[in-house]
């Protein structure tokens, strides 16, 4: 049973990983932590269920879908931070900023599709299961498995190997620097902005697919468990959110096989707890952005 | 006058509650600590005394003390692990510490679990709550004018700074901390004796965003700005149910324009204008 | 002007109409006012919508002489409580101080435990159609309940899987942070027990959890033939999904959080033969029934669940009681405690002395895409 058990915090931790890494791009660009992140990634998997539904392939639903996202983000970004920016805000307004942004949000998808939970359906989501070395596990989980891998060394290549990574990177170590450098602060702000959204609705997509389940209220568990995860990681660092995700979804899955399903959470929390006070910047303590 | 109150007295209670929170929060801010647990020092308190209502017969006084000095403890025993911590770092593990203190309640017998705990003397009217919001209010206007209070903002400005003037910095949070658990522990009393049965979910993630929301609209440094801040939002989405279907939206998009439009909160606009 | 002040005596105005709004003025002649509180949006948005959609047909129906209220008007006042606890005593407070007779709702059981002695000391009559927990109707002499607790159905839902299967072993998975499925699990806990079935596991979940496969997994470990599933059926579906692709091969029972066509429409083939203990089954064949579904899925597109019948249910008794001559709180408290055999879309209705409902269960289970009875 062990053997499942890491099995299936192993699917798991690959969500968990893509929505961290989103909240700690924004971390580490701009030093805020957005609120609005998981009611982002719920919009993202209403938006690809509309789009499945009104006949697109799934394949291409998912691109778009991610790709509206990104675009919520920039939206998000322009209209509740880069105002505050330009004033010189601090960090705290700017998170009062993105909750009411998040609820504006979770107001109008629940005015579109109603508050029901919707499903894309079984013609849609492939319910294949197989058997490998004992373990049972669904095609689909194989398939999320890789596209989050994926999605994750896609970015990897774009913050080491572009110039927009390295835009972000030295915008993040140094806002100040970076401009007199001749960075476009806006834009880079502008595209981290929309990574970050694109990753974190490629995860609700995701989630939604893999329990083949969408509602408005799928952001508000995972929103607390993203916070964990970039804690354990260490804020600003893209390994260490992949780590802590793993690290964390493991972690859950084993205190509910061999301690307690009810202090599963608690569990999770006070792990995250004691790293912080051994390590207060995180395992991968980095306070400034690194590649993955 | 008295048709309007008999009609929104529940209302006015809330206000006053949430004022009180809104204060208690304000204390951590205005020392700089980004520790959000007000809500979970609140859950402790509002158990506390309800227990003690029910299952002690202790009268309203000694409910709110005993809560407001159990909040304080586990606050003074929360500072110690937390006292490296700073900024967003500080206020994750706050919000951690508050998940396990709800996720403790849910699970413990004495506290009714997740049925929650019924039958708690209704004897927190208005007057007890805004009495002791007064009282807080007026330990709170001292307060300003000593010379914490200067040690305080002076952690919040540079706290590197501070330290090399000889504030024990250290003190300061643990200090602001306990002191800010004690108020909320005194509005979680009374919010358990104002609503005959509490459930832990009261006291988890979202109450403690409405908290924090008070206290950035409202001004950070400011006391009567957290309390107009507490108004403010309470009262919104009673004022708005005329817009049905659209009061979510409306009432995000009212949060939204209010602190992009004054985002050192309503008391830096009313400062401003004098 | 200054820009800023414009805005303000702006927000001053918007305020103050709105407060206008809510004043209102006096209510004369044969009108009955009933307050409904029901969260139509916020976490129980799902189960507030559908008792929504129930007053707003009973309205139509008023008007179109379809519920008969002997000639006086019946003004149902719907008011959304958004899933906040605080909205809920706010309106509890209001509908207490302005002229209702009775106050209908609201709809979780945590919400009515804080509201519901406001209304009780100010003797406002109140009538629940969602609240299942225990220590309801016990909160005055007025509070009446017309949805059935689910100590009322579980036990004869488990003894039939028990007469049918030759079930010998149990396992239960239940949310621990919500009042109703933890109520859930203590009452089929209770029911098992009676029957002689062994509960060989039990595991918990959170509200809001989409994964289970820790907890499905350590359960197949432990062979049962029964799973007992207490959740709503959000986390329900993900349940039953994720325990069929795990290959455990237990029946599957449920209270009454399952009795919703989302259950069949969400799982699919994964939740044929799950046996559901419930107040409602949508085909059922008492009188005005069938007629009222219809009109339903007409209005709404969607038929009617549990939430919806028990709302339309609670219009009927009021309508029977307002048409016995009751018009202020007093007399509708007692035409309810002498009510009985009122035909409802729930079946023959009748008030136990205990003030909860007296009405047939509804045993079900899922036979492709539809509830079938299950005997």
């Amino acid at each position: 049973m062990l053997l499942q058990q890491l099995a299936n915090g192993l699917f798991l931790g690959a969500v968990y990983a893509l929505f961290a890494i989103g909240y700690t791009l924004v971390f580490g660009v701009l030093d805020i932590l957005n609120l609005a992140h998981a009611a982002i990634f719920m919009a993202a998997a209403f938006t690809a269920l509309a789009f499945a539904g009104a006949g697109v392939p799934l394949p291409a639903a998912f691109v778009l879908a991610i790709g509206a996202a990104g675009l919520l983000g920039v939206l998000l970004d322009r209209v509740a931070f880069a105002p505050l920016r330009r004033r010189n805000a601090g960090t705290l307004v700017p998170l009062i900023s993105s909750i009411g942004a998040a609820i504006v949000i979770q107001g109008v998808v629940r005015g579109i599709f109603g508050p029901d939970e919707r499903r894309f359906g079984a013609s849609l989501v492939p319910a294949a299961t197989f058997h490998a070395g004992g373990l049972t596990f669904g095609t689909l989980d194989l398939t999320i498995l890789i596209v989050s891998l994926g999605l994750m060394l896609l970015l990897s290549f774009v913050m080491r190997r572009t110039a927009l990574g390295r835009n972000i990177r030295a915008v993040a170590e140094d806002r100040v620097a970076a401009a007199l450098l001749g960075i476009d602060l806006e834009r880079t702000i502008a595209l981290t902005f929309f990574i970050a959204s694109a990753l974190g609705g490629a995860a609700g997509i995701l989630v939604g697919l893999q329990y083949d389940s969408v509602s408005v209220d799928m952001g508000s568990r995972i929103e607390l468990k993203g916070l964990a995860i970039i804690i354990l990681g260490g804020m600003g660092s893209i390994t260490g959110a992949v780590i802590g995700a793993f690290l964390l979804a493991v972690v859950e899955t084993l205190s509910v096989a061999y301690i307690s399903s009810s202090y599963r959470d608690a569990i999770a929390f006070g792990v995250m707890f004691l790293i912080l006070v051994l390590r207060p910047t995180g395992l991968l303590g980095k306070r400034a952005l690194r590649a993955a | 006058m008295l048709a309007f109150f008999a009609q929104h007295s529940k209302l006015v209670d809330q206000i006053g509650i949430n004022a009180l929170l809104a204060l208690s929060l304000s204390l951590s801010l205005r020392a700089g600590q980004l520790a959000l647990a007000q809500a979970a020092f609140m859950g402790i308190a509002a158990y506390v005394s309800a227990i003690g209502a029910v299952n002690a017969g202790w009268n309203l006084v000694e409910c709110a003390l005993a809560g407001a000095l159990a909040a304080g403890a586990v606050a003074l025993l929360l500072a110690l692990p937390i006292g490296r911590l700073r900024g967003v770092f500080l206020a994750i593990a706050t919000i951690g510490f508050g998940e396990i203190a709800r996720i403790v309640e849910v699970n413990a017998s004495i506290t009714g679990g997740a049925e929650g705990f019924s039958n708690i003397p209704n004897d927190a009217n208005t007057l007890w709550i805004y009495g002791t919001l007064a009282l807080t209010g007026t330990a709170l206007f001292f307060f300003n004018r000593s010379k914490f209070a200067l040690a305080a903002a002076a952690t919040r400005e540079d706290e590197n700074a501070a330290r090399g003037v000889g504030i024990d910095v250290a003190r300061v949070r643990m200090l602001t901390l306990a002191g800010g658990a004690v108020v909320a522990g005194l509005a979680g009393a009374l919010y358990a004796h104002a609503n005959f049965f509490i459930t832990p979910g009261d006291f988890g993630f979202p109450r403690m965003e409405q908290i924090l929301v008070y206290c950035v609209i409202g001004g950070v440094t400011s006391s009567l700005g957290a309390v107009a801040g507490a108004a403010l939002m309470t009262i919104l989405p009673e004022v708005v149910r005329f817009l049905q279907d659209y009061r979510e939206v409306t009432s995000g998009a009212i949060l939204l324009g209010i602190i992009l439009f004054a985002p050192d909160g309503i008391a830096a606009l009313w400062k401003r204008r004098s | 002007m200054h820009p800023r002040s414009v805005v303000m005596v702006g927000l001053v105005c918007l305020f103050g109409a709105s407060a206008a709004f809510a004043a209102g003025g006096p209510m004369a002649g044969k009108t009955v006012k009933v307050g409904v509180i029901a969260d139509v949006t916020g976490s129980a948005g799902a189960y507030g919508t559908a008792q929504k959609n129930a007053f707003d047909l009973a309205a139509d129906d008023l008007k179109a002489g379809l519920l008969d209220a002997g000639g006086a008007t019946v003004a149902f006042d719907v008011e959304d409580a958004a899933s906040d606890p605080a909205q809920v005593v706010n309106l509890t407070q209001k509908f207490s101080t302005d002229g209702s007779a009775l106050l209908i709702g609201p709809t979780l059981s945590s919400e009515a435990k804080k509201a519901d002695p406001i209304a009780v000391g100010a003797s406002l009559p109140i009538l629940a159609i969602s609240n299942t927990a225990q220590g309801i109707t016990t909160m005055g002499p007025c509070v009446y309940r017309d949805a059935l607790a689910e100590e009322q159905v579980v036990p004869e839902a488990v003894a039939r899987t028990k007469k049918n299967w030759n079930v010998k072993t149990a396992a239960i998975i239940y949310g621990d942070d919500d009042q109703f499925t933890k109520t859930d699990y203590l009452i089929f806990k209770d029911a098992l027990e009676r029957a002689g079935i062994t509960v060989v596991d039990t595991e918990t979940f959170h509200k809001g959890d989409v994964d289970f496969k820790a907890q499905l997994t350590k359960i197949e470990g432990a062979k049962p033939d029964l799973l007992v599933v207490g959740a709503l059926v959000q986390e329900a579906v993900k349940i039953i999904q994720q325990s069929n692709a795990l290959g455990l091969k237990a029946h599957v029972i449920g209270g009454n959080g399952l009795n919703s066509p989302q259950l069949f429409k969400l799982a699919g083939k994964d939740a044929e033969g799950v046996v559901v203990g419930a107040a409602y089954y949508v085909g059922n064949d008492y009188p005005g029934n069938k007629a009222f579904v219809e009109r339903y899925q007409k209005k709404f597109g969607i038929a009617p669940d549990q939430f919806a019948a028990q709302a339309y249910a609670a219009a009927q008794i009021v309508a029977h009681a307002v048409k016995g001559g009751a018009a202020n709180g007093a007399q509708i408290c007692s035409a309810f405690k002498s009510a009985s055999n009122i035909s409802t879309v729930l079946g023959p209705f009748g008030f136990e002395p205990s003030r909860d409902a007296h009405a047939p269960s509804a045993i079900l289970q899922v036979k492709g895409d539809r509830f079938a009875e299950f005997r």
